[in-house]
């Protein structure tokens, strides 16, 4: 008995010691192609019903036109897809063709775990996106290592029975300013009911995307990866008005800020907030919850002193540099970024298409619904923004800079303190 | 036992009195609040079955409502359709029966004889294994999950079943070790020896004396190892890559999608299918869950 014991003792030791023994890391097939029939494994994170039935038929058809290349759906998780990248990286098991977003892979795409595509993919395909939205998925050494598919933007969503009520005119136009997004949000301001609701529990990515509209970069990153910070007036605009739209002008709920965007849409759904503010796939959850009878549009792009620009952080397929077969996966990455195909996919998840034909595409395809129009615009104008560059910004945004918005937001610290934080954080780790 | 009858002793009547209907009183006043204490401790324990068993009924509609009630407004029974078709939970539930089952089975075997040994045999040995034991409850998973990928990938076993049961025995064996040698310890050995002493060999002793007094112990260490694999999601995570050999925690994680969207009906819908079996696997073993089978076994 006790030799048994010993031994189911000795396994465990055994299976952990001889685990941490090893190391990590497989050679790169990059470059090189097998020739003859493949079958490619292709993790997709596609998640509303309608996305993931598009994507299958997108599989089905190019299995059944490509004898040669078969490929094999799985499905992965936008929460987990992380973690399962390193670790499957490190083993060399990771699925040939990888659908994330930009701002994940290129970190991954420093260590060369990302085969370079730009060679595989067609002119049409290429110039199907704008030079700003190719540049998030492109190396400094040059190398493409993704094809930049759907895009997501912060939009502001209206209650316009809510504008009807309170005799406000709903914001139409090109644009909508932040000055007159604020004055609107003050006459909605009314009887227990707020202007806007805005979560941001995570407010980070927010202000990182909608700071560009006030010309707030943040960061100046060079080619390595490493970047020095400046955080001054344009970089501090936009928590700068949220603040004093929740704090003096009190037309912006504080309690929604705490919460997360999808935690806010109850109440503007319930009228408690005439205004909200929230990534453009919200729509679709607005759609299928939304009561009888509730009226809603999108308001025209939020633009600041520097125009409606926001960053672009398109979700992205890529092909693994451990994948034998490197071309095959490139070609089929170049019939899924059609714009037929974006086009379906881009309406499933209610994301902007980042080839132009595809979003020309869904603006046919959708003009019996009108608030496309203003989500399709607020695409026309994102581009890169260099804290997507900047090597260590994942972890001065984790340790730093969130829990320093969510300090300002929640009126705890000054808008100096917030500066001194962002700025001191980068520089203890950058 | 009236006036009449025993005016001139007031005092023995008195005593009896007040002795025995005040102890009625109490025990009638007490038992209701007993029963309710009883039933808001049930309630306090269901309610999370019981709010997973609305929300799967409900509409979306009615989930993003402010003014929604507990009660759904009528029974909306495609959460569980929809669930069902799109988590593939059948196959799902079947994967993670095997795993689960096949794990508690190796884990009960290996750790029954082992907690015997290290509670009764006292040597050099024990120190060190207990405190192996104890030591590798503190690595996090984070940590280990590389190694032990590459360590499966060599073997063969990632993408494969038996991969996950190999980590999940390994991974649940010094918690019920540890557990299970608490049971056994607290066997008085005088019983062990009252068999010897008449007759019984030592396996004798430890099947018709040791197992049935573990019983107790046998049926937690089985639920907490078969709870543990039924739930687990990091390992198999990264492990398992082909769709026909998912577990359920893993097609569960397919209702929740970027930034916090979360299809809320359809994933109570299957959490509540998911629940179903590890609930039938506990009512079948937890009549064996219970306890004083020792009370009285020895003197003093």
């Amino acid at each position: 008995m006790k030799g048994k014991a010993l031994l189911g003792i000795g396994a465990v030791a055994a299976l952990v010691l001889s685990g941490c023994a090893l190391n990590g890391g497989e050679s790169s097939n990059e470059g090189e192609s097998t020739s003859g029939p493949v079958t490619l494994t292709f993790q997709s994170l596609a998640y509303q019903d309608s996305t993931v039935a598009a994507v299958k038929d997108i599989v089905d058809t190019w299995n059944s036109d490509n004898p040669d290349i078969q490929i094999k759906l799985t499905q992965g998780t936008w929460d987990n897809v992380h973690d399962q990248l390193v670790t499957q990286f490190q083993g060399g098991t990771a699925p040939d063709i990888i659908h994330d977003e930009s701002s994940d892979i290129m970190g991954f795409a420093e260590q060369g775990y990302l085969a370079d595509i730009g060679k595989y993919l067609s002119a049409d395909v290429k110039s199907a996106v704008s030079k700003d939205v190719w540049d998030t998925v492109t190396t400094a050494d040059g190398k493409v290592i993704a094809a930049p598919t759907l895009l997501q933007t912060y939009v502001v969503f209206a209650n316009t029975d809510a504008f009807t009520t309170a005799g406000v005119e709903v914001p139409s136009g090109k644009e909508l300013s932040w000055d007159d997004f604020q004055g609107v949000a003050k006459q909605l301001t009314a009887n227990g009911k707020f202007g806007v609701g805005w979560g941001l529990k995570q407010p980070t990515a927010a202000v990182m995307n909608t700071a560009l509209g006030f010309d707030g970069t943040f960061f100046d990153t060079k080619d390595d990866g490493s970047a020095t910070i400046h955080v001054g007036d344009n970089e501090l605009a936009v928590p700068e008005r949220i603040h004093a739209m929740a704090y003096d002008d009190k037309s912006l709920d504080p309690v929604s800020l705490t919460q997360s965007g999808t935690d806010v849409l109850p109440n503007f759904l319930g009228g408690k907030y005439a205004m909200y503010v929230g990534g453009n796939f919200l729509a679709q959850q607005i759609t299928e919850s939304a009561p009888t009878g509730f009226k809603w549009t999108v308001l025209p792009p939020l633009a600041g002193s520097a125009g409606a620009t926001q960053a672009a952080n398109p979700q992205t397929m890529s092909v693994s540099a451990q994948s034998k077969a490197p071309a095959q996966a490139a070609k089929f990455i170049d019939y899924f970024s059609s714009a037929e195909n974006q086009a379906k996919l881009a309406q499933g998840d209610w994301l902007i298409p980042a080839s132009k034909p595809a979003r020309d595409a869904v603006a046919a395809e959708t003009k019996s619904t009108p608030v496309w129009t203003p989500i399709l615009a607020s695409g026309e104008d994102l581009a890169g923004a260099p804290f997507q560059k900047a090597k260590n910004y994942p972890q001065w945004k984790d340790q730093f800079a969130t829990p320093a918005l969510q300090q300002y937001l929640a009126n705890s610290i000054s808008l100096d303190d917030l500066k001194k934080q962002l700025t001191d954080g980068w520089s203890s780790i950058g | 036992m009236t006036q009449t009858l025993a005016p001139p002793s007031p005092p023995r009547p008195t005593v009896r009195k007040v002795a025995e209907p005040p102890a009625r009183r109490t025990r009638t006043f007490t038992r209701p609040l007993q029963y309710l204490a009883l039933l808001g401790y049930m309630v306090f324990l269901g309610f999370p079955l019981l709010f997973l068993l609305s929300t799967s009924l409900k509409t979306p509609r009615e989930l993003r409502s402010t003014d929604s009630s507990f009660l759904p407004e009528k029974l909306n029974w495609d959460n569980f359709g929809n669930a069902v078709e799109k988590a593939n939970l059948a196959q799902a539930a079947g994967n993670s029966l095997y795993v689960a089952a096949l794990t508690t089975v190796i884990v009960t075997v290996i750790s029954l004889p082992a907690a015997y040994a290290l509670a009764r045999f006292r040597t050099k040995l024990r120190g060190v294994a207990t405190v192996w034991i104890l030591l590798s409850q503190v690595f996090p998973f984070i940590l280990i999950v590389i190694p032990v990928f590459l360590v499966l990938k060599q073997v063969g076993l990632v993408n494969n079943p038996l991969g996950l049961v190999l980590v999940y025995t390994v991974w649940c064996l010094p918690f019920a070790l540890w557990m299970l040698r608490g049971y056994v310890a607290a066997i008085p050995v005088d019983l062990e020896e009252a068999g010897a002493i008449d007759g019984a060999g030592r396996l004798r002793v430890l099947r018709s004396i040791v197992l049935p007094l573990l019983a107790p112990g046998l049926v937690a260490t089985s639920l907490f190892t078969f709870i543990s694999s039924w739930n687990e999601f990091f390992f198999a995570l990264v492990l398992i890559q082909d769709p026909g050999l998912q577990t359920l925690p893993l097609t569960l994680a397919r209702f929740f999608g970027a930034e916090g969207q979360v299809q809320l009906g359809q994933l109570a819908a299957a959490s509540l299918l998911a629940t179903i079996p590890s609930l039938v696997f506990f009512l079948i073993i937890q009549r064996r869950l219970t306890s004083g089978l020792m009370s009285g076994a020895v003197k003093g």
